[in-house]
């Protein structure tokens, strides 16, 4: 391994620093928005990696993060376990979930694994809200934490995994089989990867991170129902930043979590509403004129009316 | 007699989510796109019909081909300002684009109309009749009746006139379709068009049965798709047949299990079907 390679975790590992010493500068607000970012970072990375990487458009990401919120949820609230416990099992039990539904609904191609997944995210929301454990429809509460900080350190830990995840993928073999099965299955198939296993690795891995998110949302807001960590705007959120900053990309979802992230905040401060009707504009914009994202434009240093222009005409009938 | 009870109630809202069914099922035939905006025209349909029934008084039935008109226009412009551009891209564009279509269509609604529950209400919406026994409710069978109707007419318009025959050409082989004259771009605007207006007319009549807010839309358009698959997405029949089973296997397990499963059902039986038979439970030919 070359020393080039290192420079971009090294780089990495410098912003981390930075972002560690966060909270000795700013306000409790600014505190609050990281945590929200750096959770729709983790959200955009954790989409990336199936959605991404390997080409499988997931449609029900939010299952994940909701099956990690709940499975925290009632396991502090009714089990007594100290959270500790608690948010690893949620991020294992979002990721068990991942092997189980990805095996038969990984075979799926294209619109009907979107779907399959479509159905998955609201399966789950109605399966919550007619649970009794779960607290069906009113949801439950949380016990009151009292360090806001931890949970600012651990989301920022969370997204450190991602992060290196996703860069792990965009230079390894395993990612490079997954890439290959985005490109063309039956050749990557053909070239001796085990599509179905690595399809699988993907979503489990795209799964864990999610849950792991939910499980830190769960006790951060201390207040979860069916409704709100099954949102399927949560998913929407997840691709949208993925897809504006470049998918398949490492810097993509980082990029394009940060920017929409923070100008969504500012909305949402005048109207939630507002802030959700952005998101709709700007995947039309997106998917209209920059398919590939950001991180694509940059990488082009095409900054001109020109490159619009093409991507438009590229998918006209 | 609970069963049968149960069984007329299913079929007589099966008809219902057979034209929603029958819109999603064209436009994914003939355009390739999964249309995750269909419940979004829905709910449009049923705001359109609540606004003129409410403010002047129209017969939410009687009002049907304004819905239907309005509809029509609104998808028209929508695949031909928007889809068209796009349409040759990867899938998962398509679905994103349309699902943006939806967020920014819900999202003025709320602010247009806010999120409260509203019902098309005319003076007869109580009123029913009893046949041995059995009790159903006259615009439950008015309904029902609307849509075998506009099925039968929309069959027609897609079998029996020249319209019809280019868009199941285009359908087939666009190509040679283009070849033979038929502005495909136009085809493919009035066919989204045709869709929008189903789904309108579906909402519309949901309004009178059901009260709507702006994101009724989100389950429906999933339930359109569980009808659309059920029967094979792009078979017209199979849309009919499916929405059929569909309004059944709600009414009965809204009365069997309880009252708060049926979506959970309609959405599991989504994923089932998908993963032991993608290509639908009548349908065939390409799938995984």
């Amino acid at each position: 391994m070359n020393a080039r390679r290192w420079v971009p975790l090294l780089a990495g590992l410098a912003v981390l620093v930075l972002l560690a010493a966060a909270p000795g500068i700013f306000s409790a607000f600014m505190i609050q928005f990281l945590i929200n970012l750096f959770m729709m970072t983790i959200l955009a990375e954790s989409w990336n990696i199936i959605g991404g990487f390997t080409g499988y458009t997931s449609f029900g990401n939010a299952a994940f993060f909701g099956i990690g919120a709940y499975t925290t949820g009632v396991l502090v609230t009714r089990a007594g376990l100290p959270f500790a416990a608690a948010l690893p099992a949620g991020g294992a039990l979002a990721m068990l979930f991942g092997v189980a539904v990805g095996v038969p609904v990984l075979r799926l191609k294209g619109q009907y694994f979107a779907i399959a997944t479509l159905g998955i995210g609201e399966t789950m929301r109605e399966v919550v809200y007619n649970l009794e454990v779960t607290g069906a429809g009113t949801g439950l509460v949380m016990p009151i934490s009292r360090s806001p900080l931890s949970f600012f350190y651990l989301m920022l830990a969370i997204l450190a995994g991602a992060t290196l995840v996703n860069w792990w993928l965009s230079a390894s073999r395993f990612g490079y089989g997954l890439i290959a099965i985005r490109e063309d299955e039956d050749a990557a198939g053909a070239m001796g990867i085990n599509a179905p296993l690595y399809k699988t690795i993907a979503f489990a891995l795209s799964g864990t991170f999610a849950g792991l998110a939910g499980g830190v949302f769960a006790y951060w807001i201390t207040f979860i129902d069916p409704d709100a960590v099954f949102k399927m705007s949560t998913t929407v959120q997840m691709i949208i930043m993925a897809v504006f900053g470049g998918s398949g990309t490492v810097l993509g979802p980082l990029l394009g979590a940060f920017l929409l992230s923070s100008v969504s905040e500012v909305l949402a401060t005048q109207l939630a509403t507002l802030a959700e009707l952005f998101y709709g504009v700007i995947i039309v914009l997106v998917v209209l004129f920059m398919p590939k994202g950001l991180f694509d434009l940059i990488r082009r240093r095409e900054f001109s009316f020109k490159y619009f222009a093409r991507n438009l005409r590229e998918n006209r009938i | 007699m609970l069963v049968l009870q149960v069984l007329v109630n299913g079929i007589l809202l099966g008809g219902l989510y057979g034209i929603m069914a029958i819109g999603m099922s064209l436009i994914y035939g003939v355009l390739r796109i999964v249309n995750i905006a269909h419940g979004a025209l829905i709910m449009l349909g049923a705001y359109i019909t609540f606004w003129t029934f409410t403010l002047w008084g129209w017969d939410p039935f009687l009002s049907l081909p304004v819905t239907i008109l309005l509809l029509f226009a609104v998808g028209y412009l929508v695949q031909r300002c928007i889809l068209n551009l796009i349409v040759r891209a990867a899938l998962y564009l398509t679905l994103l684009i349309t699902f943006g279509i939806e967020v920014v269509m819900v999202n003025l609604a709320r602010i247009a109309w806010t999120s409260d529950l509203r019902q098309t209400a005319p003076a007869y919406v109580a009123a029913n009749f009893s046949v041995g026994g059995l009790t159903i409710p006259y615009v439950r069978l008015w309904v029902f009746a609307t849509t075998v109707v506009l099925s039968v007419l929309f069959l027609l318009l897609m079998e029996r006139t020249r319209l019809g025959r280019a868009i199941r050409a285009t359908a087939q082989e666009l190509r040679a379709a283009r070849l033979t004259g038929i502005p495909v771009g136009q085809i493919f605007a009035v066919t989204f068009g045709l869709g929008a207006a189903l789904a309108g007319a579906a909402g519309a009549m949901w309004g009178v049965l059901f009260p709507i807010t702006p994101i009724l839309g989100r389950a429906l358009t999933l339930k359109s798709f569980v009808v659309a698959v059920l029967g094979g997405l792009g078979t017209m029949m199979g849309a009919i047949v499916g929405g059929l089973v569909l309004g059944l296997a709600e009414a009965f397990t809204a009365t069997f299990i309880g009252p708060t499963y049926p979506n959970a059902i309609s959405f599991g039986l989504l994923v089932l079907i998908l993963i032991v038979r993608p290509t639908g439970v009548l349908g065939r030919g390409e799938g995984r």
